[in-house]
């Protein structure tokens, strides 16, 4: 029989939401198991215990039980360390936490997605620059959740990524040559091989990556546009 | 298909109260037709009577039955000071403590990227006219301190600033008689990076 109970595991929260009067809907995203969602009863009454804990970014263990969709979050406390997110970083962490909720499928484990998650929010926290942060996260949530994103070598083939040469990448399938006359983002080999290697000190780079990423990201999440976007596009017109 | 019956539409209409469901919205309209005729009047009445007179306050977006509510109609209050608060309990919670004297506004709410709750929702426009009014000199932001409250705090400081307005934030830190040993970790680990020099 599955073991139906689990006790002090690493999670973060990603988002919450008001069930009924006193009650909060946690969607969490754990280690072992992927994101979940969990019922933390009681968890809005003025002395729940879990009052003021289930706030994003931090690192926590959390205990939960149940084999439904819906779990039972019985306990959080705080794992140590701290995330703290200022300003502009907060607004990054609320698009990382939108991504994972729009992208992620419940109760799929990804443990090394946990890690890269993880390190982007540290990255946050010491104020590194975001653009960075934010590329090499989206790029290790598309490759961890399995969608096409080859960056050494191209589409189909096991011809090696050039640096010199122009190629265009195709949605779904990867980098083509440009004289190819296939339609996609059109960037230089070069940009492909700093991703691969975590580079990004290039300008150019910063900017084909930028938008390489956001026709992908878009692709996969579909007509409905991301709230986090939104809101900053909206702030700029006040 | 049958219309709903009186009595279907005040259960149904029982359920826009916030944790109401079926079984005791179905309750509450019985004991108010069968027990409490009269209570049940009166409450049809008071909230006929609150939807028709109480409004927004023109000046501190908060409810009130007239266009400017009493506490921005008071000539004792600090016009150079504005406390930007989410909600109007939290006004009513500093007013409690009797260290502020100066006026408000209240969101109605906070940035809540992923709910999709935006500036709009919460009035921006109207706080960033209100704080230039030419007298408030001093923004003090009394959002909470949760990730959507400091999101909204981070904001609208900045809006403000880049109108010239001095800015500042309500202080966080152990709370009052806090003996360490007792306090939640997250609360120490915050006291301790925001910790400040002594004078
Ligand atoms: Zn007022």
């Amino acid at each position: 029989m599955a073991v139906i109970r689990q006790d002090n595991k690493p999670v973060y929260v990603l988002h919450t939401y008001p069930f009924r009067e006193t009650s909060l809907v946690v969607e969490l995203f754990t280690r072992e198991f992927g994101r979940i969602s969990a019922l933390a009863k009681g968890a809005r009454r003025p002395r729940a215990a879990m009052r003021g804990m289930l706030q994003s970014f931090q690192p926590l263990i959390a205990t939960w039980s149940g084999k439904a969709e819906l779990k039972n979050l019985h306990g959080v406390e705080w794992r140590g360390g701290l995330h703290v997110l200022h300003g502009q970083a907060l607004i990054c962490g609320f698009y990382l936490n939108e991504l994972m909720l729009r992208l992620l499928p419940r109760e799929d484990a990804h443990e090394a997605l946990f890690e890269h998650y993880e390190e982007a929010l540290r990255a946050l926290a010491r104020d590194e620059e975001q653009s960075i942060v934010l590329r090499r996260f989206e790029t290790r949530l598309l490759q961890e959740l399995g969608y096409a994103l080859p960056l050494d070598h191209e589409a189909e083939s096991a011809t090696p990524i050039e640096p010199e040469q122009w190629y265009c990448f195709v949605l779904e399938r990867g980098p083509v040559r440009l004289e190819a006359g296939e339609s996609g983002v059109q960037l230089l080999g070069k940009t492909l091989l700093d991703m691969g290697l975590d580079d990004y000190s290039d300008p150019q780079t910063q900017l084909q990556s930028k938008q390489l990423m956001r026709a992908l990201v878009s692709h996969y999440l579909g007509d409905k546009p991301l709230h986090t976007r939104q809101l900053l596009i909206d702030l700029q017109q006040l | 298909m049958k219309s709903l019956t009186a009595l279907d539409q005040l259960i149904e209409s029982l359920r826009c109260l916030p944790g109401v469901g079926p079984k005791s919205a179905q309750r509450m309209a019985y004991h108010l037709l069968q027990r409490d005729r009269n209570g049940a009047q009166h409450l049809a009445m008071s909230l006929q009577n609150a939807l028709s007179r109480i409004h927004h306050c023109l000046k501190c977006n908060n409810f009130s039955e007239s266009e400017v509510c009493d506490l921005c109609a008071s000539g004792k209050r600090d016009a150079h000071q504005l406390c930007v608060v989410e909600m109007p309990t939290d006004l009513l919670m500093l007013e409690q403590t009797q260290t502020y004297h100066g006026m408000y506004f209240v969101l109605m709410g906070r940035l809540s990227p992923l709910d999709g709750v935006g500036p709009k929702e919460i009035h921006l426009d109207r706080l960033l006219k209100r704080a230039q009014d030419g007298e408030v000199q001093e923004v003090i932001l009394a959002t909470n301190y949760t990730v959507e409250g400091e999101a909204t705090a981070h904001y609208v400081g900045e809006l403000l600033k880049a109108r010239g307005l001095k800015v500042s934030r309500i202080a966080r830190g152990l709370p009052m008689g806090g003996e360490i040993e007792h306090v939640d970790i997250g609360t120490l680990a915050q006291a301790m990076m925001e910790r400040r020099s002594l004078r």
